[in-house]
């Protein structure tokens, strides 16, 4: 599924190929921003879940500072989507994904085996012409239909880069459950992943991967609990829940204040996390093992992920996968 | 290339701190054992006509940073707490990144910025063409002088100067410089001596040193062990250097003013056999006047008359009309007789104030300077005209004079080393000095050919060697602790320096200003036995080790072979004389000198001494033979003593 990045797959190389073959004699001119940083990127809408409280009543509960921590590794991975050309209306989005996994040794950080890269170039293919897909074909590059996923709701431009931005995040997330799944496969030692872990059954199901959420588009609470988890103090967390959705994995997961939220946001210093829920239920284990694992996470505040500006909420481990894949992105 | 040590680096540029042809940087693992100093080598990975560049570079600093972009993320990160970064779990990223300068690259043409590549530790082989050595270390030509070992990991590379850059013909001359008492400045000489000594190639002829002790004991046990640790055997047996003292030394020191005990501290009965006195006579001092003279008070006037002693009267019979002798001017006390004479015959012939258009006042005021060397030189310069000099004419081979000029006042040590430095001069330029090169040792440079003041007589001979001896074999090894004090044309002629621990006031002048902040940081805090190297053939400074010289230290010298107390006349002609002959007694030497003034005896101990004699007793008691005892004086009857003496030029004064 990775592949080693070559050269003649970079976004500066495709793109000149693709503005030769599609727009023989113009220049290639302007610099594209990243759809991920462009206004035109996108975002769920903010959403309240319900969810069972598996650690009744809901409540905050403090985590003893223990100063340890138990992660071997840390998971995280990245994307770039660029347009690389238009077709008329139609964008044709260059995508990069990559995923690696940083193991912690003698306190340092070094790559667990090779990160993984993957390049290919989004397109509705529908929408193009049999002379521009021709063209798109000659680069060599991976084609990926944008509408095999969904559906777009219009043809406007933006709407269909949007479409290319969602296939760009997917395949990014099956990059990341992909090499989880390869540490599940040779390590219990346990695994710090950025993000949830419900979207892929196997790591969902495997006790060596927690999975630590830092947006809160989407809060999984009930509404009488909303005010337990945002008065959160530091070093606190809240009940465990069950978290199940649609085409997701079960998993247990809580709510953990990592600094002082005092004069901030009431979502400042907060983090989710996520771990596999167990087939037979027993709440008093669950319970220690939430406590266990929010003593690490809390351990994994230092050092400070400055100058992130989510540092707030991005452990250091995390911290260092992004820098790492910014760096080998070329 | 696949065979080689494996990667410690690797080449890095960006925009904003490119690489250059004659600078790189390259980042390293935490551990890695690049230090400053340490030579690196690059291997490029795009061949440049047809040749897979290869570049060599020594390490002139470093620098450490993580991913922090402000100190305060990091205080805040830890609340203000230093211990509590104990418990964080992961150390930050954290960079090594070093800046080399190149010191060769291969090919040499096109000359290009340094290509990126892997950087390895540099092997022996590596370091011998960094420094160009490969081409004077060939079997055959091989013109190596070994100066130390550079290290670096695990590694040790001998390195090499080039004879023909540090003793002529190509370039010559090497100064040192470093801070007093870190065995940097004598101890390094005292190696390189050893170190020529036994590589010194025959094909470029002989070779012999002289050194001019000017503090202590320093100098003065170089023929004797000194202690080594076996470390420093271990590299003179890298560097094929024999690990003993010299074999062949000879000391000079002049007397002290009394005039029968050498001017010395190596006068330790044991170590006597070596040492001999160093006195001149008149004629060796009028060459050397101008060292002597004090420019002030030697006008054109004094000058004009001192030229016409020199040609008209030293050294040759002299009789004029105002003098009722005819004169032989030979030693001081000479021509003291030659000018009581003529200034008696110009007051009594009322002939005017005029000699020879020579005003009786300059002929006073340059016989009142003139007669006043012996007394400022006493002890080197003597009345009677008693010569014992170096052995100009028959230098030896590997052998060191040092010549003892510790004890002197400064115009004895001028007077000394412009005489010793002419007269070698002289018989190179005719090569009938006895060998092909000398080295010649001056430590304290920066009083001798200082920066700033006054040109002396001195400072010209150090400037004339250190610009012209190289093409005569006379070769001027310096030592001072501030070279930006010394003359610019003195050190900037000298073609090898070596730096040993430095000053930082030292290397915060300009003469340092090329140094990186780093490298003058390490020669601040070199570690005994380390030296910063510049050569004609390296590009850029290295850092070596050597070992300690396999000589007595002075100060370990003094203890073991204290000198010897002051003595008396009789017992200091015996000691003299016992060199010649174990037999002599005191008793013996106490009756052949009975009655004899005292210039007389040291007069014919000298003579001996020179003339070494088969029949040492024989000759020494030949020279009083000519002399008629002075009477021994009858006992008289005590003198009353005035309570009160009268003044000498009392009229009434019977």
């Amino acid at each position: 599924m990775s592949s080693t990045v070559t050269v003649n797959e970079g976004f500066d190389v495709v793109r000149r190929r693709l503005a030769a073959l599609l727009t023989p004699g113009v220049p290639v001119v302007s610099e594209p921003q990243p759809l991920e940083v462009a206004s035109r990127g996108v975002q769920d809408p903010p959403t309240m879940r319900a969810a069972e409280v598996i650690e009744a009543p809901m409540r905050a509960r403090p985590i003893q500072d223990i100063r340890e921590t138990g992660f071997a590794a840390f998971l995280d991975g990245a994307q770039w989507s660029l347009p690389a050309a238009w077709v008329g209306s139609v964008p044709v989005v260059h995508g990069t994904v990559a995923a690696v996994i940083r193991e912690r040794r003698e306190r340092r950080l070094v790559t667990w085996r090779s990160p993984m890269v993957e390049r290919a170039l989004y397109v509705p293919v529908p929408l193009v012409s049999a002379e521009a897909r021709a063209a798109i074909d000659a680069t060599g590059l991976r084609l990926v239909d944008t509408l095999d996923a969904r559906k777009a709701e219009s043809t406007h431009p933006f709407a269909l880069q949007e479409l290319a931005y969602r296939a760009v995040l997917a395949a990014r997330e099956r990059l990341e459950q992909s090499l989880g799944a390869q540490w599940c496969e040779q390590s219990d030692a346990t695994l710090f992943v950025d993000g949830g872990i419900s979207g892929s059954a196997a790591m969902a199901r495997a006790k060596c991967v927690v999975g630590v959420v830092k947006s809160h588009q989407t809060l999984h609470a009930n509404d009488s609990d909303v005010a337990v988890i945002m008065a959160l103090r530091p070093r606190e967390r809240s009940s465990v829940v069950r978290i199940a959705a649609t085409k997701r994995t079960a998993v247990a997961s809580w709510y953990l204040r990592l600094r002082d939220s005092t004069g901030q946001d009431p979502l400042w210093g907060l983090v989710r996390v996520e771990i596999a829920l167990a087939p037979a239920l027993d709440v008093a284990q669950l319970a220690a093992r939430a406590d266990r694992i929010s003593s690490w996470i809390l351990a994994e505040t230092l050092p400070l992920s400055a100058p992130d500006s989510r540092w707030d909420n991005m452990v250091y481990g995390i911290r260092d996968c992004e820098e790492f894949l910014r760096a080998t992105r070329a | 290339m696949s065979a080689r040590a494996s990667s410690v680096g690797r080449v890095v540029a960006t925009e904003r701190r490119p690489n250059t042809a004659h600078e790189f940087h390259f980042w390293t693992s935490l551990d890695s054992p690049i230090g400053i100093g340490t030579i690196v080598r690059v291997d490029g990975d795009t061949p440049i006509a047809g040749q897979l560049p290869r570049v060599f570079g020594v390490v002139v600093e470093g620098f450490s940073y993580t991913d922090l972009q402000a100190a305060i993320d990091d205080v805040r990160g830890h609340d203000g707490l230093p211990q509590s970064a104990e418990a964080a779990p992961t150390h930050r990223a954290e960079i090594r990144l070093y800046t080399a300068h190149v010191l060769r690259q291969i090919p040499e043409e096109p000359l290009q910025p340094v290509p990126m590549g892997r950087v390895t530790l540099a092997s022996d082989e590596d370091v011998a063409v960094a420094l160009r050595m490969d081409a004077y270390l060939q079997p055959g030509n091989r013109t190596g002088i070994p100066i130390g070992i550079y290290k670096a990991g695990a590694m040790e590379a001998p390195i090499y100067l080039d004879a023909d850059f540090l003793l002529g013909p190509e370039a010559a001359h090497l100064n040192i410089t470093g801070v007093s008492g870190l065995a940097t400045k004598t101890s390094a000489v005292e190696w390189l001596l050893a170190s020529i000594f036994a590589h010194f190639p025959e094909q470029k002829g002989s070779v012999a040193a002289i050194c001019f002790n000017v503090k202590g004991p320093d100098l003065l046990f170089l023929d004797q062990a000194g202690q080594l640790d076996d470390a420093d055997r271990a590299m003179y047996a890298k560097l094929e250097v024999p690990a003993r003292p010299f074999d062949r030394v000879h000391y000079f020191a002049p007397y002290t003013a009394k005039g029968f005990t050498l001017n010395t501290l190596r006068t330790n009965e044991a170590l006597e056999d070596n040492v001999s006195p160093l006195t001149w006579g008149l004629n060796e001092v009028m060459q050397f006047a101008e060292v002597l003279l004090n420019k002030d008070d030697v006008d054109a006037k004094a000058d004009a008359f001192i030229d016409f002693l020199q040609e008209r009267v030293i050294g040759r019979e002299f009789s004029d009309p105002m003098l009722s002798t005819t004169h032989r001017v030979r030693s001081f006390g000479e021509l003291e007789a030659f000018f009581r004479d003529l200034l008696r015959g110009v007051e009594d012939r009322s002939s005017g104030e005029y000699w020879r258009t020579h005003h009786v006042a300059t002929i006073r005021k340059v016989r009142n300077r003139l007669s006043n060397i012996s007394t400022r030189c006493a002890g080197l310069v003597t009345d009677e005209g008693t010569v014992s000099d170096l052995p100009f004419g028959s230098f030896q081979d590997r052998t060191v004079y040092v010549v003892d000029v510790a004890s002197l006042e400064e115009d004895a040590q001028d007077l000394i080393f412009a005489r010793v430095v002419s007269k070698l001069r002289e018989h190179l330029e005719r090569r009938d000095l006895g060998v092909s090169h000398v080295v010649v040792f001056v430590d304290e440079l920066n009083k001798y050919a200082p920066g700033d003041g006054q040109d002396t007589y001195v400072r010209k001979m150090l400037l004339d060697i250190s610009e012209r001896g190289r093409y005569l074999g006379l070769v001027l090894f310096s030592a001072q602790q501030f070279r930006s004090q010394v003359h610019r044309r003195v050190v900037g002629n000298s073609g090898t320096a070596l730096y040993g621990r430095m000053d930082m006031d030292e290397l915060a002048t300009p003469g340092y200003m090329l140094l990186s902040p780093a490298t003058k940081t390490k020669l601040a805090t070199l570690e005994k036995g380390q030296l910063m190297v510049r050569h004609p053939h390296f590009a850029q400074p290295i850092f070596v080790r050597f070992p300690r010289p396999a000589v007595m230290r002075g100060r370990d010298g003094a203890e073991r072979f204290p000198a010897a107390p002051e003595v008396s006349l009789e017992a200091a002609v015996m000691r003299a004389l016992r060199s010649l002959d174990p037999g002599i007694s005191l008793d013996w030497v106490k009756r052949t000198i009975a009655g004899h003034e005292e210039s007389v005896v040291l007069r014919a101990r000298t003579l001996t001494m020179q003339t070494r004699p088969e029949r040492v007793q024989a000759f020494f008691e030949a020279q009083f033979r000519r002399i008629v005892p002075a009477a021994v004086p009858a006992a008289e009857r005590p003198v009353s003593v005035p309570i009160k003496a009268l003044p000498d030029d009392d009229p009434y004064g019977f």
